[in-house]
């Protein structure tokens, strides 16, 4: 059979105290999402299915996960550095700016479940076509190819959001969170801006980008409730969450 | 400023609404105020559909959300508010509140007739937007829950495929 996580040996697995986040009790410890599509794998990771003991009438099944590895993905980063909300859960709609391929996005859209939706906004065309591969196999991701930079082109696509999550690593990107929001995300609804600090100002020392970076959020309606070091899965990043508040 | 009527662009077709509660535009900013526009009950009364044209088909949808992004006023969306907004007589002009300025420029070019505001020129007019964004689904009652957002799915296929197809900056397309 497959070699590595898992394989052969007896996993537990556990939830996270996010909803929609699992823990993987191995050998080693993982950070798991449920498998949306079981079977298949996104882009390579490690699947590990567990058996359900049969309950009753009902007989025994299986349920597949998937290995979120926060190497690749800010979010599970995040989590493992301890983030306090995430403001994902199942049934959450996730406007998603920056999806690259959608490796990240396709764990978000297991968190969310099918009663939830991400908005998965890409605008390398590159990119933009894994991103619609992937789209294609879950229906609760809607794919947007487009400059988050300009929502309005893409108003017809969204609805309204519980969670904006940006990963843009532009130097104007608090704007274009702050545009975002103000469009489509409801107040009091979550706001999660991954900063790359040599992004926005390579200049300047990493906390000092990151102070300013939230006070630019804070300006635009966004009252910023944590901020934590993507340390050690990333160099000089910052996680910072907030809420909207709308009326500044 | 008031505003009288709101355009609404979703993918299942466009909608006009006629506000018939003026909000507070003093107040607009406190809480009190932008609660009652996530609820359902208090903004079901601010805002009543006065038409609503939906897409014919995918293709068409397609069209209209190509013309939408670039702030072009599309055949159909002309016809559909030729038909909802009220004729403007002499005293009267008649103000529509639009999500975005470049599509304003272009319904005020064919209809001088009309005062648009955007949501960027009122912040009334951006909290009534909002406000149909999030009550969309129940205050179009002929809809059934989620066909919105099975519109939403198809077009968004379609048009994200489109874009990465006709690009104008080919230097993303490399040809491995």
């Amino acid at each position: 059979g497959r070699g590595g996580a898992g394989a052969g040996a007896k996993v537990i697995i556990e939830p996270h105290r996010h909803p929609g986040v699992f823990v993987a009790r191995g050998k080693e410890d993982l950070l798991v999402t449920k498998n949306l599509t079981p079977g298949e794998s996104v882009y390579g990771e490690k699947r590990i299915s567990v058996s359900n003991p049969q309950v009753g009438e009902e007989a025994a099944t299986s349920t597949e996960y998937r290995v979120w590895n926060p190497f690749r993905s800010k979010i599970a980063a995040g989590i493992l550095g301890g983030i306090d909300e995430i403001y994902i859960k199942p049934g959450s709609k996730v406007l998603y700016l920056g999806a690259a391929s959608g490796t990240s996005v396709s764990h978000v859209a297991d968190v969310v479940g099918p009663e939830g939706t991400v908005y998965a906004v890409e605008f390398s065309h590159r990119s933009g076509r894994d991103l619609i591969n992937m789209a294609t196999h879950r229906t609760n991701v809607i794919p947007i190819v487009e400059d988050a930079r300009h929502p309005l082109k893409y108003r017809m696509l969204v609805g309204m959001v519980d969670c904006v999550f940006a990963d843009v690593a532009q130097p104007d990107q608090a704007r274009i969170v702050i545009l975002n929001a103000q469009n489509f995300l409801k107040v009091g609804g979550g706001v999660l801006v991954s900063i790359k600090a040599n992004c926005i100002d390579s200049t300047a020392a990493p906390e000092a980008v990151f102070a300013s970076e939230v006070n630019k959020l804070r300006e635009g309606g966004i009252k910023p409730k944590e901020q934590l070091t993507l340390e050690p899965f990333e160099r000089d990043h910052a996680m910072v969450a907030g809420i909207y508040q709308r009326s500044t | 400023m008031s505003v009288d009527y709101l355009l609404h662009e979703s993918a299942l077709g466009y909608a006009i609404f006629k506000v018939v509660a003026q909000p507070d535009t003093i107040g607009n900013r406190l809480k009190e105020v932008q609660a009652a526009t996530q609820d359902l009950d208090k903004f079901g009364k601010m805002v009543d559909l006065v038409g609503l044209a939906p897409f014919e088909g995918t293709e068409a949808a397609l069209q209209e959300i190509n013309s939408i992004s670039e702030g072009i006023l599309s055949d159909f969306l002309k016809a559909t508010l030729e038909t909802n907004l009220p004729k403007a007589g002499k005293k009267k002009t008649v103000t529509l509140g639009v999500t975005e300025k470049n599509l304003a420029g272009s319904i005020r070019a064919v209809f001088p007739q009309l005062s648009c505001e955007t949501a960027e020129t009122s912040e009334v007019v951006a909290d009534l937007l909002r406000g149909l964004r999030q009550h969309n689904q129940k205050l179009i009652k002929k809809l059934q829950p989620g066909d919105i957002d099975r519109s939403i799915l198809g077009l968004a296929h379609r048009y994200s495929r489109g874009n990465v197809k006709f690009s104008v900056h080919k230097n993303d397309n490399h040809i491995i």
